[in-house]
């Protein structure tokens, strides 16, 4: 009887794609049993190539209730003894449990990372009867061909168990903080309010808010000075140039003043000319993080998003694998298989073809090294469907990004011209490239514009064209957006490059912020508070990151799961303790922030009659009826109030109608979303009415 | 004792949020005032006025403002 191998791999693209590449034929036979896809290929052997739905396994508590903390007994379990959404995973374990009866080998082929690791670890010791010790490993970067049938012909004799031991802390740990705290704060308000309300709080979620409430109180708390700066400009054969002066901003309204007097319609003498060149190096190989926030920076992407699309060009095996850290391309990916590949695309064509020209193909690379991926590279596949934009872009982002690390340096000239009036300086600065280099490469990406000066000597006229003082004032320090929070968080060494960007993603759907210049809300202020004034060490970011290295020691055997999760326990204990002994005074803080926070996501705007209230979504006291009401109406001074839908969900739209200006509400019923402009007087109203009469007619006549 | 601006707790005029806020106030007067010689109350204004100014800031300029009428 022909031999079988079960293969496991991480989720049902990825499986498609891997029998695609072991099957001989290139044809494997889809099966569906009980729903559940897998795959059979043939090659030397039966190949059955199964799939997970991610993790099918998860933490869960040894035993006990839900609603009582602290909890430090658990274990794994099959997902859907946990979740009620995955229902759906008892029968993909079901199905892996009944064909790993009839195989003779196995081998995991998740993702060569923590989670990926984890998940074939899971699959094989539990749903598998203890095949975690048997199995082999395939390891691979992308998931071309090539690179797939070489990882199936040399896989490692047995699973990374330093990797999943790690991956295994992580998320024990994790639970640890997050069901205890999260508890902790959810059962303080509930107690207090009698009302329930999801709080959540982890061991990274606690510090990144800490982060952003810390700026958040800067800018509420900035008081503006004034400065003054000056606008001028020049003429020179004709043109006009912006220049600047030699001190950017006066402290003094007069001494700016006195600058305007002296140098208003005089004319100036070029005294210096200073040419510098500079050499531009390439950039370097893009690691999940650099790829993120270039996609933000360029197209606007939240790092989530960049990072969903990253990983659908790799199940397409157009990119290598995305969740790196690593800035090296080694000469093992092969630069010149990939350029050539990548030259059959007639946009890539002429300057794949220059760099296959050169004599040696050497990359620029950055510092941080990953031992599992090399940075992300274009596999040199090109794609098999049309790809919808979000996938083009990044895909094109990284080609060209792959291509611009073999370019050569580009030189910019940059002139910085002095001119003198009055005994006051100017300086006009000019740049331009004298070689392009690898901006050749990256274009459209490149971010560099040229600003030609004219020809000029030494000692030539110049006419002083404008001088004006400007009144300015300092700014507060920026916002955080999704990109620069998620470099300040790797800068500081928490969370992971895989969990980063959902981590701020749960201070938004949590309530904590809002809007993409992240705004701290009231209630995350407030959860802020509860966590720095009763658990600091729970946010503290130097703690944080001790733990994340600790927990890194044990992928290279230098430190132990059991130690990492003795040292938590310890160190939640006197935490829960605390919160436990203040859960009074917590739930009343927290119970109030809840109650802000609701009112808020009722307001819909300034009120139009009074000006100084706020509309509101209220509910009749006496027939339960909603309706819009000012906030004055309390004080007696505005009963301005407009009718809404009753059926269906109603919420502040944060939109304003186009024609009239009003705030717009958001109404969703039967799944058809619209946005109510409830301006009885909206024109946009009135063309509508018109319009509907006028199709009556037409269909009646 | 609650404060002057808000409801929540203080330890003195000022909750730990509009504290910080009103001390900014203080602290940047001479900045102002050696810029462009104003008052303690055109200041005020200035500041409450300023698109810059934060929130909690406005906040307490205002309720200085009230004061000093």
């Amino acid at each position: 009887m022909e031999k079988s191998i079960l293969i496991v791999t991480e989720k049902p693209s990825a499986a498609q794609r891997i029998a695609k590449a072991l099957d001989y034929q290139g044809k494997p036979e889809k099966v569906k049993d009980d729903g559940v896809p897998y795959f059979l290929a043939h090659r030397d052997q039966k190949l059955v190539v199964v799939p997970a739905l991610g993790h099918l396994y998860t933490i869960v508590h040894e035993r006990g209730r839900r609603n009582y903390y602290p909890v430090f007994n658990f274990k794994w379990a099959p997902r859907y003894s946990a979740e009620r959404r995955a229902k759906q995973t008892r029968k993909w374990i079901e199905v892996i449990s009944r064909l790993a009866n009839d195989v003779d080998g196995f081998i995991a082929a998740c993702d060569y990372d923590l989670e990926g690791s984890l998940i074939s670890y899971c699959l094989l010791k539990y749903a598998c009867g203890g095949k975690e010790v048997v199995a082999k490993r395939m390891k691979f970067s992308t998931l071309t061909k090539r690179e797939l049938e070489k990882a199936y012909e040399e896989p490692l004799p047995h699973l990374d168990f330093a990797l999943i031991e790690a991956g295994r802390t992580r998320h024990e740990v994790d639970w640890l903080y997050g069901v205890n705290l999260s508890r902790a704060l959810t059962l303080a308000a509930k107690r207090w309010s009698g009302r329930y309300a999801t709080l959540s709080t982890g061991r990274v979620q606690g510090p990144t808010l800490k982060f952003l409430v810390g700026r958040e109180r800067e800018i509420r708390s900035f008081v503006p000075t004034p400065y003054w700066a000056l606008k001028v400009k020049v003429e020179i054969k004709g043109s006009t140039y912006e220049v600047e002066y030699e001190t950017k901003t006066f402290e003094k309204k007069m001494d700016a003043d006195a600058v305007v007097k002296a140098c208003k319609g005089k004319i100036g003498e070029v005294e210096t000319i200073e040419v510098r060149k500079l050499q531009q190096k390439p950039p370097i190989p893009f690691d999940l993080g650099k790829l993120q926030t270039e996609a933000y920076s360029l197209f606007g992407y939240t790092p989530r998003r960049t990072s969903y699309v990253a990983q659908r060009l790799y199940i397409e095996a157009l990119i290598s694998y995305p969740r790196t850290s690593s800035q090296k391309l080694p000469p093992t990916i092969n630069y010149t298989a990939i350029l050539k590949a990548l030259s059959k695309e007639a946009s890539y064509k002429k300057l794949a073809s220059e760099l296959l020209g050169k004599d040696e193909l050497k990359p620029v690379e950055g510092k941080k090294e990953d031992p599992a991926h090399p940075a992300i590279y274009p596999t040199g596949n090109l794609p098999e469907r049309e790809l919808r934009q979000p996938e083009k872009r990044i895909w094109d982002l990284v080609v060209r990004r792959f291509m611009a690390v073999f370019g050569d340096p580009a030189i910019r000239q940059s002139m910085k011209v002095c001119i003198g009036v009055n005994g006051h300086r100017f300086y006009l600065r000019g740049r331009r490239f004298l070689k392009e280099g690898w901006t050749r490469f990256y274009r459209p990406y490149v971010r560099a514009e040229e600003a030609l000066l004219p020809a000029l000597k030494e000692g030539e006229k110049v006419q002083m064209k404008r001088v004006v003082r400007e009144d300015k004032f300092t700014r507060p320090p920026p916002r955080y957006n999704p990109s620069s929070l998620l470099q300040k968080m790797e800068e500081e060494g928490i969370g992971t490059k895989a969990t980063r960007a959902d981590i701020i993603e749960t201070l938004h759907s949590r309530g904590y912020v809002a809007e993409e210049r992240i705004v701290v809300t009231d209630l995350g202020f407030d959860v802020a508070d509860v966590l720095g004034r009763y658990c600091p060490r729970v946010t503290s970011v130097k703690f944080t990151r001790e733990l994340e290295e600790k927990m890194e020691r044990i992928q290279t055997n230098s430190e132990k799961r059991e130690n990492v999760l003795v040292e938590t326990v310890s160190q939640l204990k006197p935490v829960l303790e605390e919160l436990k002994g203040r859960e009074q005074i917590i739930g009343q803080v927290l119970t109030k922030a809840i109650k802000r926070a609701r009112m808020q996501e009722r307001i819909i705007g300034n009120c139009p009659d009074c000006e100084t209230g706020k509309l509101m979504i209220l509910y009749s006291r006496k027939t339960r009826k909603r309706f819009i009401g000012c906030t004055n109406y309390f004080k007696g001074i505005c009963t301005t109030s407009f009718p809404l839908p009753q059926r269906g969900t109603v919420k502040p739209a944060q939109k304003n109608c186009k024609r009239c200006g009003w705030p717009l509400v958001f109404v969703r019923l039967k799944r058809r979303p619209w946005m109510l402009c409830f301006n009885p007087d909206c024109s946009l109203k009135e063309e509508r009415r018109k319009r509907v009469e006028m199709q009556s007619l037409r269909e009646g006549s | 004792m609650k404060c002057k601006v808000c409801e929540r707790e203080a330890e003195n005029e000022y909750c730990e949020l509009h504290e910080k806020a009103h001390r900014n106030i203080l602290r940047e007067y001479g900045v102002w005032k050696k810029a462009s010689d104003v008052s303690w109350k055109q200041y005020l204004i200035e500041v409450a006025k300023n698109p810059h100014t934060g929130v909690w800031a406005k906040e307490v300029a205002e309720s200085l403002i009230s004061e000093t009428k």
